[in-house]
């Protein structure tokens, strides 16, 4: 009885085998791309050294920040924005007010207007937010008689916090633009 | 029956089924767009020294976490798939995999793989591909990898990881990063830069490794993801506001596809290239709305809530994650890309970047809720939520590879 069963395994396994094989050209390729495969890890490892020399071709632009004028500090103080808002407040035209007349009389200054937003958001949304009032303020500032031409805008989102709290007090001093004067 | 006998008959399984890849058609052990869904109980058991238990645990990992299976040993009625590993080492690893239909008593793969002892990981993955594949009829995605940023000491670098999380490796760094996309080939991926004041978005090679410059302007440029004709959608606010554009890979002939005076951004293309998802504010809050390329059509997707951003389409164009604010927290929805069958899949801390695995079964996202942003893993229905970044790591914004 033993040896029936023994005999019967065998064939089932080889029979079973036969059955359902797919011989295809996969087969013995199938195993060549695991092979194959698992060698693509080694690569990546080289990949990376690559990029970090590839880095240093990128262009930056050099900005120096002016120091030294006289009362600038007082004048370039950040202006804030509501939740999910990029227009201008009432309570930011003062600011706003002073600093147009500040650039008028001081031609030979440019200055880089940066939009910020709070954590709460989206990075992305919180990107092209901060481009907004950004580009806001600019636009305030030019309906004021300065030159477009002296104003660059750029947009940092919720990436450059002023404060890391969690709380309304922290979020209002982050929705902001601020002021960065140039030569 | 002698022992002789029993080791002859067993050497002669082996030699004539070990190196025939052996693939059964016609049976569907796991139907995985039926509704109803049982799971099935398999056993899975090692032999060899700690490379099997490794690989043994990696293969469990990633086949439990499907939800298709339950382990036998917990299952009272027994296993119906036996999958046997056995793994030796010497200067490299080999493993021999059968797994077998205990029901219809017949051998369903059977399988002998190969790889040098570094790349342990790599090759059970590969055996958890093969099971998962002969049992659902479709292709798994355990060895394909996850795109994210690391934030460290006023760094932001582009890391890839398994789709575990294991072997973080850098990829690019270089001022401030931001909108990482793959191609859907897999071939390239696309990120936006601020370098000096300026955003510009970069295209990396990953066969040739080689970075380039794409495009630059003043203003931001957020760039999307690349269709399978290569093209790139991306934001720019070049013309006074953000709004939406394409242009081919090579960075040339780029036009744009919106006008409106408020923010029009984070755009990507439907799998199928046919359609654009993007974030506008144009009804006066952030909604998501999708355009179609021919005829320009346009449709809002979403009405709850006033805030819902970060667009992401799944492998078969039917849905789309995003995510929405509700309760003063961001959370992970999924609705029909025609707006319909909105459901929500995350209610703790805050959760963003929802990024769909090539396979439609998953969804990678960061979360707060442990404090510290890190990328988890759930699968479509919201459950299975579990971190995959080391605490301590500042990780977010995780976009999932195509297959490999």
């Amino acid at each position: 009885m033993k040896k029936v069963l023994i005999i019967l395994m065998v064939f089932l396994v080889f029979g079973c085998a036969k059955k359902y094989v797919k011989e295809t050209a996969e087969g013995p390729a199938k195993e060549e791309a695991v092979t194959e495969e698992t060698g693509i890890s080694e690569k990546e490892v080289v990949e990376e050294g690559l990029y970090a020399t590839k880095e240093g071709k990128v262009g930056e632009e050099e900005i120096t920040e002016m120091a030294g004028i006289a009362g600038k500090e007082d004048v370039f103080k950040d202006i804030y924005f509501d939740f999910d808002k990029y227009d201008i407040r009432p309570d930011a035209r003062p600011t706003l007010d002073e600093i147009a007349s500040w650039m008028n009389k001081n031609n030979n200054t440019n200055i880089i207007i940066e939009g910020h937003c709070d954590e709460r958001g989206t990075n992305e949304y919180n990107l092209a937010l901060g481009e907004k009032r950004a580009r806001a303020t600019k636009d305030y500032l030019i309906s004021l008689g300065v030159s477009p031409s002296r104003i660059n805008i750029i947009t940092y989102g919720e990436e450059r916090p002023q404060c890391t709290e969690h709380n309304e007090d922290c979020w209002q001093l982050n929705r902001r633009a601020h002021f960065v004067v140039t030569e | 029956m002698t022992k002789k006998l029993k080791i002859f008959v067993f050497m002669l399984v082996l030699t004539f089924n070990f190196s025939l890849l052996t693939f059964v058609d016609a049976k569907v052990y796991i139907d995985i767009t039926s509704p109803a869904l049982r799971r099935l109980p398999i056993s899975i058991d090692s032999k060899g020294d700690k490379e099997a238990e490794i690989v043994e645990e990696i293969i469990k990992d990633d086949l439990f976490y499907t939800g298709f299976f339950v382990d036998a040993a917990y299952d009272v009625s027994g296993a119906e798939i036996v999958v046997k590993i056995e793994v030796k080492s010497s200067d490299k690893l080999e493993a021999i995999v059968s797994v077998v239909d205990v029901i219809e008593v017949r051998s369903i793969l059977r399988k002998r793989y190969e790889a040098s002892r570094d790349i342990i990981r790599a090759l059970a993955h590969s055996v958890s591909n093969d099971i998962f594949e002969v049992i659902t009829g479709r292709k798994g995605v355990f060895r394909t990898r996850i795109a994210y940023i690391v934030k460290s000491s006023g760094k932001r670098e582009i890391y890839l990881m398994d789709w575990d999380g294991h072997n973080p490796r850098p990829l690019v760094s270089g001022g401030l990063i931001s909108s990482h996309h793959w191609s859907m080939d897999g071939r390239y991926i696309v990120y936006s830069s601020e370098v000096g004041k300026i955003w510009r978005i970069y295209l990396v090679d990953l066969e040739r490794y080689e970075k380039s410059m794409l495009f630059q302007s003043k203003g931001l440029n957020l760039v999307g993801n690349i269709s399978n004709d290569h093209q790139v959608v991306f934001s720019s606010s070049r013309d006074g506001s953000p709004e939406i554009y394409i242009m081919d890979i090579s960075g040339k002939g780029y036009r744009k596809l919106t006008r409106s005076y408020g923010i029009d951004v984070s755009p990507v293309f439907s799998p199928d290239g046919s359609k654009i998802a993007f974030v506008s504010d144009r009804g006066g809050t952030p909604q998501i709305y999708v355009m179609s390329l021919q005829g320009g059509e346009l449709k809002r997707v979403t009405f709850e809530g006033n805030y819902n951003t970060s667009p992401a389409w799944s492998p078969d164009g039917k849905w789309i994650a995003f995510v929405g604010r509700i309760n003063g927290k961001n959370q992970i929805f999924m609705v029909k890309s025609d707006g319909t069958d909105l459901r929500q899949l995350t209610d703790t801390g805050n959760n963003e970047g929802p990024s769909f695995s090539p396979d439609g079964l998953f969804i990678a996202f960061d979360s707060d809720r442990d404090g510290t942003h890190g990328i988890y893993v759930m699968r479509i229905d919201g459950e299975g939520q579990r971190r995959i970044t080391p605490r301590g790591v500042i990780a977010r914004a995780p976009e999932w590879s195509p297959y490999k």
